[in-house]
């Protein structure tokens, strides 16, 4: 059917008799002055409602509408829309050949202007003209200082190039059936990282809506972080059924309650900074708890995600102590209770004793295996510590349990 | 505290004792997906009550675990039977806008042409910003026994930063930029959404196939092949979404059927009392003036992308109504709005 064959059945399939007109169609042609029974008169003359619809949206005021109507020319669109001031003839290249064109080459003249303080309510594009009257989306994120972190820009890109799938990229076939107890070990930690993950991944999503559209690279960049959280839930859940295991018991909810009761982003940065930073250093020493290549793989790509979120939280923490020293202070707090959560976590003995045998090699070995995860937890704390440092905070006295395990 | 008392030796090893039912599963044709690992005590079908914990399905419960608020208790709220097949599609054909779509074929445009493709960009950028806040407002409120529903909502998020972003890309990369915000495009009934069915019927269904329906005109509307090729690539991607809204719709009304005229209200609100246009709505002013000169091929040929907006409104709303009977509401045909009624097809 042609396009005019089909404008003419669809014209012909309604009258003005049979159509039904909106209020808020009613409402807008009052405010634009428009006479009652002048809507019908267009349907009776064969326009669409939809016509009528898009001439009141676009302002046509009772006294066009009735000249046209009497057959006086057309009302044409003024297209204001293309005179608004906004920045025009940009053209953004590639920086990067390897990479291709990155959020990061959007960020010219006055696109590239990220605020300290975003004023807008709405969910306005950064750069695009504004409009008059908005609703208030419900944001309250509105200060670069609270999220931003430089490095989100070039990791955004990185995350969509590093991506892999569990499903293809990792060796199932080249599983082999382990002692069974290594077996259980190997499914405990599973079950524990495929909960901690889906857990902290859900948890960033309830705060996207937060955040304005001032800091969009870092909302970009946060659903790469929400979507590595699920992919390693994915993995980890699979590892632990395809060996002749299972899922384990459920991990301790210390931790993971202390970040979901907090009250405020840089709060829960803060708490999530904690484990992020000990799950990097487990990660990146995969190998010590791997019982054969393809865990080793699967820990070795976690790792090269956790760094990215980990980059973001070291610069995050960074910056927002540089623009906010006067919250300085106040981060102890939340460092502090996180430290405090999660070591109560490691206490467990579904979390250590599992671990123990992996690092000991056996069940008969779970003495040398506790005083290896000793030493290993001592090496995440450590880590944990020389990232804040990184992001130029020192914490003068850990929480008890960590400066427990530190002297111990 | 540890699940169990401890041992004459020290340790604890009750973890030892969980695993009654061995799980072996194996690699099918498109790797190990989530469907062979959905077996025995761990598979869907095996879920048993709620839970307000972080405990996934098929996991052993602690004694002491906390509660973590509220959250959805039945199945039915949020489950959709395709969502472990898209969750796996989605992991599969992520793409890229840096490096997929072939910006060197970007070529100046008339002015006038470029700056209804700077239009469009700029309200589909606003648009799929709301569409990756939406399921991440969500997602505390999924239960973790339906985790595969989570995955695939954490999966759209992502999904929904690279439209954001592959927009944003095209309206600065061709000697344009970005022009008027968007207002009215009814994105407020999303976020003002209170319950999972009815967000989902809403941007899932109605918005997100709208957009669907617009990117599959996409050779009408883009000028190139970068400009096709995103929009091909965009609509790959929201034929997921729209599928996962209408498989949670259809089993909503399948083993809940009490709710249909609680979802026509939703659907009723949308359809009339809101903008008119429905959620994503077309109609405010600079995309409809953007998208008829870039339909008719310049403003002078505005009359002639009227006829053809006119067609694709008229398609969006009958592959809307086509949507919704697949998910069982076809009495929505006899209920549409006065906006859409007008280009509902006869039976």
């Amino acid at each position: 059917m042609s396009t005019t064959e089909a404008l003419a059945k669809m014209a012909a399939g309604q009258s003005a008799t049979s159509v039904d007109v909106p209020q808020e169609a009613r409402d807008k042609a009052r405010q634009l002055g428009w006479e009652d029974g002048l809507i019908e008169l267009a349907l009776s003359k064969g326009h669409s409602l939809q016509e009528v619809w898009q001439a009141l949206r676009g302002g046509v005021s009772g006294e066009q509408a009735k000249q046209f109507l009497a057959g006086g020319q057309m009302v044409r669109p003024e297209f204001n829309w293309m005179k608004v001031p906004t920045e025009w003839g940009v053209k953004a290249r590639a920086s990067d050949p390897e990479l291709g064109l990155a959020i990061g080459d959007l960020n010219i003249g006055t696109y590239g202007d990220i605020p300290d303080t975003w004023t807008n309510r709405s969910e306005i594009a950064r750069g695009s003209f504004p409009n008059a009257i908005v609703e208030d989306m419900g944001y309250t994120i509105f200060e670069k200082a609270i999220v931003w972190a430089d490095c989100i820009v070039p990791r955004y890109e990185e995350a969509i190039r590093d991506r892999w799938a569990p499903a293809t990229d990792l060796r199932w076939t080249s599983l082999a059936p382990l002692p069974e107890e290594t077996e259980k070990a190997v499914c405990q930690v599973m079950t524990e990282l495929s909960e901690r993950s889906y857990f902290e991944g859900a948890l960033l999503s309830g705060w996207l809506p937060q955040i304005s559209y001032g800091y969009l690279e870092l909302k970009l960049f946060l659903s790469t972080v929400i979507y590595d959280l699920a992919k390693m839930s994915e993995a980890f859940r699979k590892r632990a059924l395809s060996n002749g295991g299972g899922l384990g018991l459920q991990a301790p909810t210390d931790y993971m309650r202390a970040a979901k009761e907090a009250r405020s982003y840089p709060e829960l940065v803060a708490i999530l900074f904690v484990n992020d930073s000990a799950q990097l250093t487990f990660f990146k020493h995969g190998d010590l708890f791997a019982q054969n290549e393809f865990e080793r793989e699967l820990y070795a790509l976690c790792a090269r995600d956790r760094q990215r979120h980990m980059d973001y939280q070291v610069d995050r923490l960074k910056h927002f102590l540089y623009k906010m020293p006067e919250r300085r202070e106040e981060q102890n707090l939340y460092f502090n209770k996180g430290e405090n959560r999660l070591a109560k976590d490691w206490s467990d003995a579904i979390v250590n004793e599992p671990l123990a045998l992996l690092l000991g090699g056996g069940r008969d070995k779970m003495d040398a295996g506790m005083a290896k995860l000793a030493e290993f937890r001592k090496l995440q704390i450590k880590e944990y510590v020389e990232n804040l440092e990184k992001a130029t905070f020192f914490r003068n006295h850990l929480n008890g349990r960590f400066e427990d395990i530190l002297a111990n | 505290m540890a699940a169990n008392p401890t041992t004459e030796s020290g340790l604890d090893l009750s973890w030892l004792n969980l695993y009654d039912e061995p799980a072996s599963a194996t690699p099918g044709k498109k790797g190990m997906t989530l469907k062979e690992i959905n077996l025995g005590q761990y598979g869907e079908v095996a879920r048993k009550g709620g839970d307000m914990t972080t405990r996934l399905r098929g996991v052993h419960p602690r004694p002491d675990a906390q509660r973590f608020g509220p959250n959805y208790q039945s199945k039915a709220d949020v489950w959709s039977e395709n969502c472990v097949m898209l969750y796996e599609e989605a992991v599969q054909r992520q793409w890229s806008s840096a490096r997929d779509i072939p910006w060197d074929t970007l070529q100046e445009l008339p002015d006038e042409i470029e700056r209804a493709m700077c239009q469009l960009c700029t309200m589909l950028t606003e648009v799929e910003f709301i569409a990756g806040d939406v399921p991440g407002q969500w997602m505390p409120f999924v239960s973790a026994q339906d985790f595969e529903a989570g995955l695939f909502l954490m999966s759209q998020i992502m999904d929904e930063a690279r439209h954001t972003d592959v927009f944003r890309k095209r309206a600065l990369a061709n000697g344009g930029g970005l022009l008027a915000q968007g207002a009215n495009l009814g994105l407020r009934t999303l976020i003002e959404a209170r319950d999972f069915t009815e967000m989902s019927v809403l941007m899932h269904v109605q918005a997100e196939g709208f957009v669907q329906s617009m990117f599959r005109m996409g050779e009408l509307i883009g000028q190139t092949d970068a400009e096709k090729r995103i929009f091909r690539m965009s609509a790959q991607d929201e034929s997921r979404h729209l599928a996962f809204g209408v498989m949670h719709l259809k089993y909503v009304l399948d083993t809940e059927p009490e709710r249909r005229e609680e979802i026509h209200h939703y659907l009723d609100k949308a359809e009339g009392d809101a903008s008119g246009g429905g959620s994503g709505d077309v109609t405010f002013p600079p995309v409809f003036e953007s998208l008829c000169i870039l339909l008719g091929g310049g403003v002078d040929k505005f009359d002639e992308g009227l006829q053809k907006f006119l067609l694709l409104r008229k398609r969006q709303i009958n592959e809307y109504l086509h949507r919704l009977e697949v998910a069982g509401l076809g009495d929505r045909r006899q209920r549409v709005g006065p906006l859409f009624a007008q280009f509902v097809d006869p039976v």
